[in-house]
């Protein structure tokens, strides 16, 4: 991107304060009264039982799903018994590049584990809904359409297309917040915007280091 | 409540399937796509005729409308690289319509390019062919909708007015069944009619701004009646709801006959109409609603994101309920298009979803 940088100075994290599952699992065990749910979560996993209800955090003590790859077909065959859940989301997005800083979304918290939301029926003919709330690093960024749009393009090639993306910036946490949320879920805005050979590059860009 | 099924699925588009055009006279079926194609179809024998494809356009193609009038069949294709082409099969004498369908079945190679039109900025959301053929009405995300006279055999298209009264991307167009009346409807929020002026055929009044809606309005359509009985639009929301519009008092419209507009004899002192929003149909929706469909019978069909065709039949003067809901109409895809066809067997639906499949359904009352 060219011309002055809009956030010169932003807040960075450590990538080894970034929530994964493994960091997760100890965190969780070390809290004790969590344990037993977690303990439950397992056992349910394990059993031909499939827990219902949303999919939160608690749940994600699971066996770890193995990485959505590209192909299809095997993404597919394991869709049945593997549901998606927030950290697979959250994995699949926070390796994003900021278009301005050499960061990713993650390390700039514009992404945050507890901002995603899987609503997943876990049923093959069944739609369900992908909710990601974005927090760009200023509340005037101007680049938190680019960013919006670099999650979604990386979420629709990587998810099952019974998933539904919303994607939206977190309450108060831009000016423009009805505008950029309007244009992040217009169908055929997006479409056209990936016709964009440009704004394409850019998000490929973007996607480069994602894994 | 009646029974939504599923008569034939026409595949064969790669990607999104966006939108369709059933022609009036003729059993012709036209759908376009992100795979840049329109496709044609015999809707009696199901049958592919031709794919419309020859590189003319270079990014997704979002609407298509047959027009309805001419010797021969001829339609309107606009596409997000911001032009709008027009074919046709100059060589077709339309009362031997059933002969050349076969006969452009096992060809194919029929329809030509007749022109291409540039004037949009940007992508091209939707195009209409006014009820005598005489206008082409296209907008685009540049915010204007354009209005194109031309003539029986395609051979000008003449801008004729710019309309730049939305404050956002225009999604959708539409003429009214009988009369010189359109409806636009906007990422703004709003829909916006027009009339054309009785003294200045070239220019055109907006008569009325509809708010409401608490989303961009995808979509809006005509109630089949005669205009003399009233005008009445439904439109289809990204508000998940469907909304019916009246028109409660206005100048007495230009009225069509035999091909010729005949001026309103009393020049009207005021410039708009009064419209009210006379209900909100039934919810069934949970995602967007892209499409509505008013057919002749006053049914009310519409589709959306997720997945259901919905259809609403009216008990009383404003008083509407659900008579059928269809679920998962193109699997777990979402629904972009719907609209009726009056076949030989009776009134049925066209769909058209993001798995590239156009859909026909036939539905029992």
């Amino acid at each position: 991107m060219s011309g002055d940088i809009i956030n010169a100075n932003p807040t960075v994290l450590d990538v080894s304060q970034l929530p994964t599952r493994r960091e997760k699992y100890t965190k969780e065990s070390a809290k004790g009264g969590q344990s037993d749910i977690l303990l439950l979560n397992n056992l349910l996993s394990l059993s031909l039982l499939t827990p219902s209800g949303d999919l939160n955090e608690n749940k994600a003590g699971q066996v770890t799903p193995p990485e959505l790859t590209d192909d299809e077909t095997e993404a597919e065959e394991e869709e049945a018994e593997d549901p998606i859940d927030a950290q697979e989301i959250y994995d699949l997005i926070s390796s994003i590049s900021d278009p301005e800083h050499p960061l990713t979304l993650g390390q700039l918290a514009v992404v945050n584990l507890n901002d995603i939301t899987v609503t997943d029926p876990r049923d093959p003919t069944k739609i369900g809904e992908v909710l990601i709330k974005i927090t760009p690093t200023i509340t005037h960024c101007s680049l938190a359409t680019l960013i919006g749009l670099g999650i979604r393009v990386r979420l629709e090639r990587s998810l099952p297309p019974r998933l539904r993306i919303k994607i939206l910036l977190k309450e108060g946490s831009h000016q423009s917040e009805n505008q950029v949320n309007k244009q992040l879920n217009d169908k055929e805005r997006v479409c056209a915007a990936c016709e964009n050979e440009q704004l394409l590059k850019v998000i490929t860009h973007m996607l480069s280091t994602c894994i | 409540m009646a029974e939504i099924s599923l008569s034939h699925t026409f595949k064969g588009h790669s990607d999104k399937c966006w939108s369709t055009s059933v022609h009036k006279k003729y059993p012709l079926l036209a759908s376009v796509s992100s795979d840049k194609t329109c496709r044609l179809y015999n809707l009696n024998t199901k049958q592919l005729i031709a794919i419309l494809d020859d590189d003319t356009h270079s990014k997704a193609v979002r609407t298509v409308d047959w027009k309805p009038t001419g010797d021969f069949p001829s339609l309107a294709v606009g596409s997000f690289d911001s032009t709008i082409s027009i074919w046709g099969r100059e060589d077709e004498d339309g009362d031997e319509m059933e002969i050349s369908v076969t006969a452009a079945t096992a060809s194919g190679s029929e329809w030509s390019l007749m022109a291409v039109i540039e004037g949009h900025e940007n992508e091209v959301k939707a195009v209409s062919w006014s009820c005598d053929g005489e206008y082409l009405a296209s907008c685009s995300r540049d915010k204007s909708v354009w209005l194109w006279e031309t003539d029986e055999a395609n051979e000008e298209f003449e801008c004729i007015n710019v309309i730049q009264d939305h404050s956002q991307d225009v999604k959708h167009v539409v003429w009214h069944p009988f009369t010189k009346f359109l409806a636009t409807s906007s990422y703004d929020d709003t829909i916006r009619l027009y009339k054309q002026d009785s003294y200045d055929y070239d220019d055109w009044i907006n008569v009325a701004v509809l708010t409401g809606h608490q989303g961009t309005v995808w979509h809006s359509d005509f109630e089949k009646i005669d205009p003399d009985q009233g005008i009445r639009l439904c439109s289809g929301s990204d508000d998940e709801t469907v909304r019916i519009w009246k028109r409660v008092s206005g100048a007495e419209l230009s009225k069509q006959k035999n091909g010729e507009a005949i001026p309103s004899v009393v020049r009207e002192d005021s410039h708009s109409d009064e419209w009210v929003e006379e209900a909100m149909l039934p919810k069934v929706h949970t995602g967007p609603v892209y499409s509505v469909s008013w057919n002749k019978n006053g049914l009310i069909a519409s589709a959306s994101a997720d997945g259901r065709i919905v259809v609403y039949e009216e008990t009383a003067k404003g008083v509407w309920r659900v008579v059928a809901v269809k679920e998962t109409t193109h699997g777990i895809f979402e629904v972009n298009s719907i609209e009726w066809w009056s076949s030989p067997d009776g009134e049925m639906l066209v769909s058209a979803g993001d798995d590239g499949n156009v859909n026909l359904w036939s539905l029992s009352l």
